[in-house]
């Protein structure tokens, strides 16, 4: 079966709305300057990878200071929603529907255009228990995947760790100013830069060898641990470093990210490079949903920086010839509280929706929505989802091999319930 | 002025003594008993200047070379009340009507609409865009707050640089990332100094004077939102992290603390730069906090947090990780806690305990710690013997780059400390900045001076000047035939009675006129005349010469062997005096390879 047959097979199961927006973006890339042989590998390689998902890659993207659900989708058919934000809830009118109950914030258009093409799956209710209402515990219990536990080492890291247990170079890679304790792994140093342009150490020619051989070497044996420490992460940057610059040069885009790309292009670039990596890991960074004041046309903004951004990268990765083996997933620390406060905004919640977006997902809603109208005792919602159960579903969905054990298991140390978001 | 060459003679069989002490002083961790009576080595020293001010110049280490430990601790720790350093000067930015300042850009059209001012500027009577100036000046205190905040961070750094008491500054740079704000969200620079100069003031003091003054401190309520917290309906941001991350930790506290606490800080407000307490906002019912019930205020619940055993624990621990090491046992945590609540709650004598302590020099102890970046770059500077900060490279790019630019925590949980200093790409930017230190850029553009975020106001001043419209001027540039704008660029062009793009750049353009640049001086080394004056003879002994006055652990010999060959090669002599005329470039090349080691990292 050719990629276009695939792919429109796929529209006609999911929405015919997917047609419409794939055959203007085949358009586009026929039209465009990209070579035409080019093009065609890369279609080439597409169909065969599909068939292969030990060749997916899976993007975590992290919304920090804990998005509010609640006005990102809005639950706009169940008055208990108008009710607790007299203030604060979107009119019926303002937003972007996608069915009879539910409607996107008029900012998240990105999301809006994602969930018609049938590239997006919203799963409700998404928490744990016992929740935390601190920033720090509860974001270091989705980072470890672990909640109330002394777990030392990340998700991600311990997924990098279960898939290649030989630790490859470059297989881990985490766009941030620092590292994420979500990347934390034993065997694998994660490939952390910021700028790729200064992922790059600057020496003139003849100090080059002298550096390298420094870097390279490893510590000594009497070397204290931090000592240690520091030259493993110096081999690590040697090598990775010329990888992400060369990636980072060669690409360009002409799609549209919005205002704030949250480092997704930079993710793009590296996959349409080769760089090996199989798991990525960006966030919207410093705490910005933490919107306790003045939310309305804040958190709005903001909303449609992420969504647009995580449009974009799925219409990137499509036309760079990847979109049917990347998986983009999004959460945030905790969701916000029902009724709104006197400030204009809203305090911490509890449980939230994330978001599974990508070509091979099958779009739709999953999970059950929390009752608005059955608080905890914080006046907050009940989760109905276990959000490992989101991390096991897309472990096992996207990333499993062959091996007859299941990725979830070994990675959460436990069952959770399986999800089928990829059809 | 001190014989250098006769340290590098003391300096030669140091390793091999210091590999014998840290033996000797293995079972020292977590003993706090006093190192007195103790031999205090050179690397004491070495070690005492690193953590309790911005490392040792070899003056420091000739001065206090026959001093007990305890006279030079308490060099430290117990400074006077009168600070020698000089005061910010003001570039003169603020006017009256920005304070308060709106939240937001569109709050503030929307209060010029409803009131017909705002930020002490009136809405022009008719004509196009009559908000416009109500937005070129909403944009130009963003501009002139931040460009000033850059300048008192050169001035804070520049403090650190060359203070007679270090501790002082450093334990400010504490509680800065303790209790941390961000100018970002302050919009204020003068309360962001107002903030640095009460850690100076009081950070040596006792904690409970401290917290009290925080919590009152308008940056803090700022940046917390506790301004907005009133009786109707209590945010409860400020209650939560005043407990969770100034005090006690998490694990301490239930929700309903949270709430209850919160209810008892409304009414609490700043208005400009003093605290006030709005009375008809205070909650004044009864609270449960902690386990007891009553009509608490803010006060009141402070002093409950400060008697838990959580909160002295908690913040004896932290300023142990922070000065000594990051890992200690849960035990010996809860002993610093005692001996922080026997001493008061004193900081400057608890770090007193803990710098003249069998800890503090034990091996576990020393050469452990991952300098955090202002402190690289200051101590950096400071071996160097620099009087002043460079204006090239940028303090605060370079301190941005690696990770730590002041006034800008990433969030209100501060900076993480420890490894979290160190990845890949910031290691290399650590290497980096030694070598935009030794070879200034030459295509160096000041940031304050030339915009280098925010919108794309160079080209929008392009097309203006080339007679486009202002609409015309501001349209975001960039996008592919046949595109559609995301949704976000759509928003940007919406409102006719004002432009956010021309407001950004004629702000950024009223800034510039007001904001005192920062002097772009690089640092002017003389390494060559250096080396002369310590009488060194070959590559190697300027190699060893370099070592003994930045690091504290040692490289790897074979490095430094490669590094000697190195200099030898480029200076094409083994003969030091006779290549004294032309060594000053091969003398910084060898610097940056040597200050581009792993090992330079620690402290």
């Amino acid at each position: 079966m050719d990629n276009l047959d695939k792919l429109q097979q796929k529209d006609t199961l999911v929405n015919p709305a997917r047609r419409r927006v794939l055959g203007g973006g085949l358009g586009a890339l026929a039209l465009s300057s990209v070579p035409s042989v080019r093009a065609g590998e890369a279609l080439i390689g597409q169909a065969n990878k599909t068939a292969n998902r030990e060749e997916n890659i899976l993007v975590v993207l992290e919304l920090s200071g804990g998005n509010d659900g609640l006005n990102t989708l809005v639950p706009y058919g169940d008055d208990a929603y108008y009710q607790a934000r007299p203030k604060l809830g979107i009119a019926r009118d303002e937003l972007l529907k996608v069915d009879d109950h539910y409607g996107f914030n008029p900012g998240a258009l990105g999301l809006h255009r994602l969930w018609e093409s049938g590239d997006l799956a919203v799963v409700h209710g998404c928490g744990y228990p016992d929740p935390s209402y601190s920033h720090f515990t509860s974001m270091g219990y989705w980072h470890t995947g672990a909640p109330h536990s002394g777990e030392a080492y990340g998700w991600v890291g311990r997924l990098a760790d279960t898939l290649a247990p030989e630790a490859r170079a470059n297989f881990l890679l985490n766009v941030a100013a620092t590292q994420s304790l979500a990347v934390k792994a034993a065997l694998h140093v994660p490939v952390v830069f910021d700028d790729p342009e200064r992922f790059a150490r600057d020496a003139y020619a003849h100090q080059r060898n002298v550096l390298e051989a420094a870097s390279t070497r490893g510590a000594t044996k009497d070397a204290n641990a931090t000592r240690q420490f520091l030259h493993s992460v110096a081999r690590s940057a040697t090598s990775s470093s010329a990888m992400v610059q060369e990636a980072w040069q060669r690409y360009s885009s002409s799609v549209d990210y919005g205002i704030a790309a949250l480092d997704l292009p930079k993710v793009a670039a590296c996959i349409d490079h080769g760089v090996p990596a199989r798991l990525y890991y960006v966030s919207f960074r410093n705490n910005a949903f933490d919107t306790h004041v003045q939310q309305g046309p804040l958190h709005q903004r903001l909303l449609s920086y992420a969504a647009d951004a995580i449009h974009g990268f799925v219409r990137d990765v499509q036309r760079l010839g990847h979109g049917s083996r990347v998986t983009l997933m999004v959460f945030s620390e905790f969701g916000r509280r029902l009724a709104e406060n006197a400030n204009g905004g809203t305090d911490h919640g509890s449980a939230n929706l994330m978001f599974v977006a990508g070509e091979g997902v099958q779009g739709g809603h999953y999970g059950t929505p929390s009752d608005l109208r059955n608080l905890n005792a914080e006046d907050n919602l009940h989760y109905t989802t276990d959000f490992r159960a989101v991390y096991g579903s897309v472990m096992d969905g996207w990333l499993q091999g062959a091996s007859a054990q299941r990725l979830s298991t070994r990675v959460l140390k436990g069952e959770y319930e399986t999800l089928d978001l990829f059809g | 002025m001190i014989k250098l060459a006769l340290l590098a003679v003391v300096v030669t069989s140091a390793d091999v003594r210091a590999d014998n002490l840290l033996g000797a002083r293995a079972n020292w961790a977590e003993q706090l008993e006093p190192i007195e009576g103790h031999a205090f080595q050179k690397e004491d020293l070495q070690h005492l200047f690193e953590r309790a001010a911005f490392g040792a110049r070899s003056e420091d280490l000739t001065k206090w070379a026959s001093a007990s430990p305890q006279k030079v601790v308490r060099h430290f720790t117990r400074v006077s009340r009168r600070d020698a350093s000089p005061d910010f000067e003001h570039s003169g930015v603020f006017d009256e009507g920005l304070d308060p300042f709106p939240p937001s850009r569109p709050a503030t059209t929307r209060l010029a609409k409803s009131s017909g001012q705002a930020l002490g500027i009136e809405v022009k009577p008719g004509g196009n865009r009559p908000i416009q100036p109500v937005v070129n000046q909403f944009f130009y205190w963003l501009r002139a707050s931040r460009l000033e905040t850059d300048r008192v961070s050169y001035w804070w750094a520049n403090r650190m640089l060359t203070t007679d008491t270090p501790l002082r500054e450093k334990i400010a740079l504490f509680w800065h990332g303790h209790f941390a704000t961000n100018e970002d969200k302050v919009r204020d620079y003068r309360k962001m100094l107002q903030q640095v100069e009460l850690f100076q003031r009081l950070g040596l003091g006792e904690f409970d004077v401290l917290l009290v003054a925080v919590a009152k401190n308008p940056a803090m309520l700022a940046f917390l939102d506790a301004g907005a917290n009133v009786k109707d309906a209590p945010n409860e941001n400020f209650a939560r992290e005043i407990m969770e991350l100034f005090t006690m930790g998490v694990g301490h506290y239930g929700e309903s603390d949270v709430r209850e606490a919160a209810r008892a800080f409304t009414g609490w407000n700043f208005s400009g730069l003093e605290f006030v307490v709005n009375p008809e906002d205070q909650d004044r019912s009864k609270k449960t906090f902690l386990g007891d019930t009553g009509n608490f205020d803010g006060e009141e619940i402070i002093d409950k947090i400060l008697q838990q055993e959580a909160t002295a624990t908690f913040l004896a621990s932290k300023l142990y990780r922070y000065f000594v090491r990051t890992e200690l046992s849960p035990a010996f945590a809860r002993e610093l806690g005692k001996e922080f609540v026997e001493l008061d709650m004193n900081v400057g004598r608890f770090l007193e305990l803990l710098f003249l302590s069998k800890d503090f020099y034990s091996p576990a102890s020393q050469g452990q710690r991952i300098k955090p970046p202002v402190e690289l770059v200051v101590s950096t500077y400071r071996k160097l013997g620099l009087e002043r900060v460079p204006g090239v490279p940028d303090f605060n790019v370079v301190t941005a780059a690696l990770g730590q630019r002041l006034l800008h925590p990433p969030t209100v949980a501060g900076w993480s400390q420890g490894r979290s200093w160190i990845t890949p790409s910031l290691l290399f930017e650590r290497g980096n900045f030694v070598l935009d230190l030794v070879f200034p850029d030459i295509s160096f553009v000041p940031a304050d001076r030339y915009p280098s975020y925010g919108a794309n106001i160079v080209s929008v001043q392009k097309r203006l000047r080339a007679g486009e419209s202002i609409s015309a001027a501001t349209r975001p540039s960039g996008l592919g035939e046949g595109e559609s704008m995301a949704a976000s660029n759509e928003l940007a062009d919406q409102d006719e009675a004002f432009n956010t793009r021309y407001g950004s750049y004629r702000g950024w353009q009223m800034a510039l006129e007001r904001v005192i640049p920062i002097p772009r001086h690089t640092a002017r080394l003389t390494l060559a005349r250096e080396v002369e004056a310590a009488e060194l003879q070959t590559p190697a002994d300027a190699v060893d010469y370099f070592v003994q006055k930045f690091f504290v652990v040692r490289p790897a010999a074979g490095d430094l062997e490669r590094i000697a060959v190195f200099l030898e090669e480029q200076l094409g002599s083994k003969d030091l005096p006779a290549s004294s005329s032309f060594s000053e470039e091969a003398l910084r090349s060898t610097l940056h390879l040597l200050l581009s080691l792993p090992e330079f990292q620690l402290g």
